[in-house]
């Protein structure tokens, strides 16, 4: 019963309040938040069109887009680290290490989830939909809006598993984070430097933690789907 | 003899292959009721879409209030007056009355007014006591009923009715029958494509035919 004593231990951590524990769990759950606030309307809108709008190079884009879903996340972040170091391109933003540059990261993995979940709740949407709005009275925007919003417990699960990817990445957050306590360390980097150091209650308590989000993410849509279906 | 309200010049539609409409004309008179009869795949669907602005065409013209527009310029404008009636209508996934009020606020009527309109409207559907009811628990009666009053409450100067009593019976099919009569006696002008033979047979109707590619006014 190895497993007993750190347990203890880390509900003890969580219980206690321990700052530093808390900090850890704040920046995850800010940065993710930020990442998927800011990149979810380009995201939604972005499948909309390409569900509606017929172009040269949809086809090669929805590849892209799907292929960008098994991109790993320590690739976005070499990338991402690339483009904000001090010799890349953006570098003179000096963002690099910064829970900013983590943001940028997190809402470049984001992305493609949200786009992916869109085109296909859209492409799934009864085409009267779009049709009986523009009939009504409503301009192009407006249609489309009723569109995503006859859809939307398609679009909350988009918002909601890119939020989920995002909030238990390593890969990306070590790269361009750098894990620096205090600042940039968030839940899964400090599962993984805590366990690399034997200190197993803090990474047990930090595991608890993204286990407790990811089910009150998943608690959550299943509410707003039970309100809006409005049975 | 009424003036024109809406016309179509020179129309040709093809899907693939199949031609549809090929140099087709149409003349609507305001304030009048049509029924569109022809055989299924002549086109009376297309036809009222591309009336509506839903369906793109090849070539033609058409000429609402003596505003004239290529068929695949559909001027954004008349769809404020212009509204279409899906077969099997769709209705948005909130209450009856939301839906009632989605094209009012469109519209631009302010909230107290398309109060009134809607309760109005709901009434003369016979659907008062079912104003909070989210569509999917309405019958297919009810829910024709539904699209009618969403359509009557924007008082259009053109409405374009798709097979309004398709897939009713009984009941549910003699109240729609009644609602569409009404619409056309209440001085709009209503195009109904249908195949009912009671619609048909309607004496306030003008008879439109479409077949050879063409539309034929008259018996």
């Amino acid at each position: 019963m190895e497993w007993l004593e750190p347990t203890r231990e880390a509900f003890q951590l969580l219980f206690s309040g321990d700052a530093g524990l808390w900090q850890i769990i704040w920046t995850s759950l800010w940065c993710s938040a930020a990442a998927i606030m800011l990149i979810a309307p380009p995201s939604i809108g972005l499948g909309f069109l390409i569900s509606k709008v017929a172009f040269p190079g949809r086809r090669a884009l929805v590849v892209l887009i799907q292929a960008l879903l098994s991109f790993p996340t320590v690739v976005v972040g070499l990338v991402v680290y690339m483009l904000l170091s001090r010799h890349g391109p953006l570098g003179f933003l000096k963002l690099l290490f910064t829970p900013q540059a983590m943001i940028i990261g997190y809402m470049v993995i984001a992305l493609p989830v949200l786009v992916v979940f869109v085109l296909s709740a859209v492409q799934g949407a009864d085409p009267r939909v779009y049709e009986t709005a523009r009939s009504l009275g409503a301009g192009r925007h407006r249609a489309a809006i009723t569109t995503l919003f006859e859809v939307r417990f398609g679009v909350m699960a988009a918002v909601f598993n890119g939020f989920g990817r995002v909030v238990s990445e390593v890969g990306c957050s070590i790269m361009v984070g750098g894990n620096i306590g205090g600042l940039t360390r968030n839940i899964p980097t400090a599962i993984a430097l805590e366990t690399s150091k034997g200190e197993f209650a803090q990474g047990i308590a930090l595991g608890f933690v993204l286990i407790a989000v990811a089910i009150g993410v998943n608690v959550a849509l299943a509410w707003l789907q039970g309100r809006g279906g409005l049975e | 003899m009424s003036a024109s309200l809406f016309m179509v010049e020179g129309l040709a539609k093809r899907f693939g292959d199949r031609v549809l409409f090929d140099g087709a004309r149409l003349s609507l008179e305001s304030g009048s009721g049509y029924v569109l009869t022809g055989a299924n795949g002549t086109g009376k669907t297309t036809l009222l879409r591309i009336i509506a602005g839903l369906e793109p065409a090849e070539t033609g013209q058409l000429i609402f209030r003596s505003q004239s527009s290529p068929v695949a310029d559909y001027p954004e404008i008349w769809r404020q007056e212009i509204v279409y009636v899906h077969q099997q209508p769709y209705l948005f996934h909130t209450t009856i009355e939301m839906n009632l009020e989605y094209g009012l606020a469109r519209h631009g009527v302010p909230h107290t007014a398309r109060q009134v309109r809607v309760h109005e409207a709901l009434t003369w559907a016979g659907l008062g006591d079912r104003r909070e009811v989210p569509p999917h628990k309405l019958s297919g009666g009810e829910q024709q009923r539904a699209a009618l009053a969403r359509a009557k409450v924007l008082d259009p100067t053109l409405l374009l009715l798709d097979e309004p009593t398709a897939n009713l019976d009984g009941d549910a099919r003699r109240q729609v029958l009644e609602l569409v009569t009404a619409l056309c006696i209440e001085n709009h002008t209503v195009v109904v494509a249908s195949h009912d033979p009671e619609i048909i047979r309607l004496a306030i109707l003008n008879r439109l035919h479409v077949s050879d590619r063409r539309i034929e006014a008259g018996d």
